[in-house]
Formats: C-alpha cells, sequence, structure tokens
C-alpha cells in the first residue's frame, strides 16, 4: 500500500518577472502557450483533495503571472487544501492580496535576494527590493501566515547576521534560510555562488544564535548546504513518497528537476488521473522505495534517513540518476565534489564576494553569471 | 518568550487552522495545518488545542481539564499542558 501524498507543489506558470541566478527552474522553461487552463488547475486541485493531500503550494515563475490565481486558490481551498503562495510580490498591489486572502490564501511567502537594495537587484536582474518590503508591510495588515525566505551563497553570505535583522524587522512568523540546492540556473551558476567551508561554517553558528534569540516570536527553518555535508539530504522527502509537483504544461514530476533525467517519461495531467500517476506510473516507482538502491546505500543505517540523496544530483554530477548522491562522503562518485570544493577553497581570490556597491560596478562583473531567461 | 501565563488568551498563530474533518471514520483524529506541515491530534492534545479559541484564558483551560481528569495529579496537568503549549509557540503554529 502505497501512502498518501502529502503535498502539491503547483508550477502555475514559468514566467517570471526575476531573473534570479540561482532559480531552481530547470534550463527549459514551459512556454506560456503550452500552460494548463483554470478550469484543468481546478480539476487537479478536487483529484488531490480526494487523495489526501493536505498543502498546495503555489509557485512558478512567479504565480501572479496569472491573472486567475485568485480563483486558483479559491480552488485549492474548496478542495480541502492549506495554500501557500511563494513569490517575489511583483504584480501584488494590496487589492489583490485582499482578494486572495478572501479567496482564502492561509500563508504568503516572499523571497528576499539580500537586505542591500543595489545587491538584491543585481542578484534578482530586476528593481524588486523596494517594493518588496512595501509589501511586507502591508501583508501584516492580514490574518495570514507570513514566511520570509531568503537564498545564501557566496555573495551575500558574509553579511547574513545584517539579513537576519533584516528580516525581524519585517515581522514575519517563519523565516527560511536556505543555502543554493545546486540545479538549473543555480548549477549553471555554481562557479560563483558557492561559499567556501569557512563562510558555511560561519553562517551555521550565526543561525544557531539567531534561533536562540528568536525562539517564541520567529520561526527559523534552514536548508543545509548538502556540499558540505556528511550525508546527502532526504531529497523532497524521497522520491514518490511525499511531494507532486506539475510543471506549468501539466507534466507531474517527483521533485523540480527530474526531468534532467534522460531516459525517463513523466505523465502528463492531461492523459492520466492523478491517482493513477502516484500509484501506478512506471516515472514515480522508478526510485521509490529500495529495491532501485546501490551499495553503499542498500545496507547503510542511513538510507531510510536520506533515501541515498537525490536522484538529480546523482545525474547531473556522476552522470547517472541511479547512483548514490554524490554529495554523500560514502558515495563512489564524492570525488566530483571534494574536487570542486578544493578548488574554491584553495583560491582565495575566486572565493571572495564580489565586491562593489554601485549598480553600475556591479553590471561590469555581469560575465560573472547567466541570468535566468523567460520562456517563450 | 516564556510559558503562558493564567491570563493568556492562547489562539492557533495566522495561517494555522484546523482542517475540515474528511471522513466519519476519523473521529477521532483533527488535524492541523500550519505553514509547511500539519499536526494529528487525539486525546488530550486535541482537548487541549480545541480550547484555545482565543478567548478563554490558560487558567481556565487548565481548570477544565482538572475538572475532566479528577484523578490525575492536577499540577501535572499544568505542568503538561504549559510544556505543550510552549513548545507549540516556538512553532508559531500557537499564540498567547
Amino acid at each position: 500500500m502505497i501512502p498518501n501524498p502529502l503535498a502539491l507543489i503547483a508550477e502555475i506558470t514559468h514566467r517570471c518577472p526575476l531573473h534570479c541566478v540561482y532559480c531552481s527552474n530547470p534550463l527549459e522553461l514551459a512556454s506560456a502557450a503550452s500552460e494548463l487552463s483554470t478550469q484543468e488547475w481546478l480539476d487537479i486541485f478536487q483529484q488531490a483533495g480526494k487523495l489526501g493531500m493536505l498543502h498546495a503550494h503555489f509557485t512558478g515563475g512567479e504565480p501572479l503571472a496569472r491573472h486567475d490565481l485568485t480563483e486558483l486558490v479559491a480552488g485549492a481551498r474548496a478542495a480541502g487544501l492549506y495554500t501557500n503562495l511563494i513569490t517575489s510580490g511583483i504584480g501584488l498591489a494590496e487589492t489583490r492580496l485582499k482578494a486572495l486572502v478572501e479567496a482564502g490564501l492561509d500563508h504568503i511567502q516572499i523571497s528576499f535576494q539580500d537586505s542591500r537594495e543595489v545587491p538584491a537587484n543585481w542578484i534578482a536582474g530586476a528593481k524588486a527590493h523596494a517594493h518588496k518590503i512595501e509589501l511586507s508591510r502591508i501583508i501584516r495588515q492580514y490574518k495570514i501566515a507570513f514566511t520570509v525566505n531568503l537564498v545564501i551563497h557566496r555573495q551575500n553570505i558574509d553579511h547574513l547576521d545584517e539579513m537576519i535583522a533584516f528580516i525581524e524587522q519585517l515581522a514575519p512568523e517563519r523565516m527560511e534560510i536556505a543555502h543554493t540546492q545546486y540545479y538549473g540556473w543555480a548549477l549553471k551558476n555554481r562557479a560563483a555562488l558557492l561559499p567556501t567551508r569557512g563562510q558555511v561554517d560561519t553562517a551555521v553558528e550565526i543561525v544557531a544564535t539567531a534561533e536562540k534569540r528568536l525562539a517564541g516570536r520567529i520561526r527559523i527553518d534552514s536548508v543545509v548546504p548538502d556540499y558540505y555535508a556528511r550525508f546527502p539530504k532526504a531529497c523532497m522527502g524521497g522520491w514518490g513518497r511525499r511531494l507532486i509537483l506539475i510543471n506549468p504544461a501539466g507534466k507531474v514530476l517527483p521533485c523540480h528537476a527530474a526531468e534532467v533525467i534522460p531516459g525517463m517519461t513523466f505523465e502528463n495531467i492531461r492523459q492520466h488521473t492523478l491517482k493513477y500517476i502516484w500509484q501506478e506510473s512506471p516515472s514515480f516507482q522508478k526510485f521509490r522505495g529500495e529495491q532501485w538502491m546501490p551499495q553503499p546505500c542498500r545496507t547503510c543505517d542511513q538510507r531510510s534517513v536520506d533515501f541515498g540523496g537525490c536522484r538529480c544530483q546523482a545525474f547531473l554530477l556522476a552522470g547517472d540518476a541511479a547512483a548514490t548522491d554524490p554529495a554523500c562522503s560514502l558515495a563512489p562518485a564524492h570525488q566530483i565534489i571534494e574536487s570542486a570544493l578544493h578548488a574554491l577553497n584553495s583560491d582565495t581570490a575566486a572565493s571572495k564576494p564580489v565586491a562593489a556597491s554601485s549598480m553600475v560596478q556591479l553590471q561590469q562583473v555581469e560575465k560573472l553569471w547567466s541570468y535566468r531567461t523567460n520562456p517563450e | 518568550m516564556a510559558a503562558p501565563e493564567d491570563s493568556s488568551q492562547p489562539h492557533l498563530a495566522p495561517g494555522c487552522r484546523w482542517a475540515a474533518e474528511k471522513t466519519a471514520g476519523a473521529e477521532e483524529t483533527r488535524v492541523i495545518l500550519f505553514p509547511e506541515g500539519a499536526i494529528k491530534l487525539q486525546g488530550t492534545g486535541r482537548q487541549v488545542l480545541e480550547r484555545c479559541d482565543g478567548v478563554r484564558t490558560f487558567a481556565e483551560i487548565i481548570a477544565e481539564l482538572q475538572a475532566q481528569f479528577k484523578e490525575a495529579d492536577s499540577e501535572k496537568i499544568r505542568g503538561d499542558i504549559s510544556t505543550f503549549l510552549e513548545q507549540l509557540q516556538k512553532k508559531r503554529i500557537v499564540d498567547y
């Protein structure tokens, strides 16, 4: 008996006004013309509710780029789901926020790129920072849960304590301090984003201190940097164990990056029911359970904790989706991670963040990375 | 933040709510949904949280449960409920 999936990640569009260099979207984005219709999404939420799912996370791209978002949130609530909007806030004026709350929005999560305006806009590739601050003030006038998310990497990690103090002023219930995960655009830009071991160690201490100081006011959830960990992350809580992601074009995936794995076919919600895809499709069964595991995972005590790590990372770094995640210190391919870290940690010049105080200066170093593009 | 005081009026934090009851068979269990998670509640835990309505005070909630469980040590009931609410407050599921 396969347990019910718990949460639906609804990637409702890949269109986005921001161009963040660490975006986890795939490099090949779904076109606007291929997007699921309002009615198709409403039907998906009904199916999700009947399958016993609890949460719907609206994400993208930028979910606000869809004009039917309020209707979709209302539909997910009507299906019994808890609704979470993961957004940059661009395109959200107070009237629209009010309509979303009235439609049953439970939780809003705004991402910030930095505490300082110039570098924040530099990382986002768009002028967004000031609007986000303004919007955060408006959000606090409504009775919904508010999370501020901050993605950290080499270019901002050195002033993490300042960024935490900045978020504190926005008064969310939760803050998410997420080390960049290297997929999609972030992997492409890894050389400019990966922090040094010293930076990571300091960041871990800063977060632990902040957790104590803010206990009872702001809950901190951290996403750890798996490159420096001993064991890999339990990616998505295990393949096909908890989560379903549906991309803008209706492709049903076990995670954000799964499409990169060659030789796999993922079903489309236009052709099959969610129940069939979850319970019976070959793609969701492929890495579910322990049958597929190689050594050392197969006999490892950690296998029921981390499920062998991330299948996409195994493919992206080791060229084999069925290999132990190279982030694991026991993985045969761990050398790949070690050499990436060795190169970074032994070159003091390369590991420094870009020092710049104006947009003009920052634009001169633009070749440092590739900004996320937009779909057709 | 510290443990609730007698005059505190515990309630679910913003964005935390009871899930609609789904099946008649699962009467014992109710679920609270919150950002990124859910907790299943039954027994005493459920009885405590159902009383966290922002109207009853902490002292009233304790008194109601002490009256219901007369055979149990009343100070232990107070201590357990206080710890339970403080833990949920740290997770930002309950406010008081």
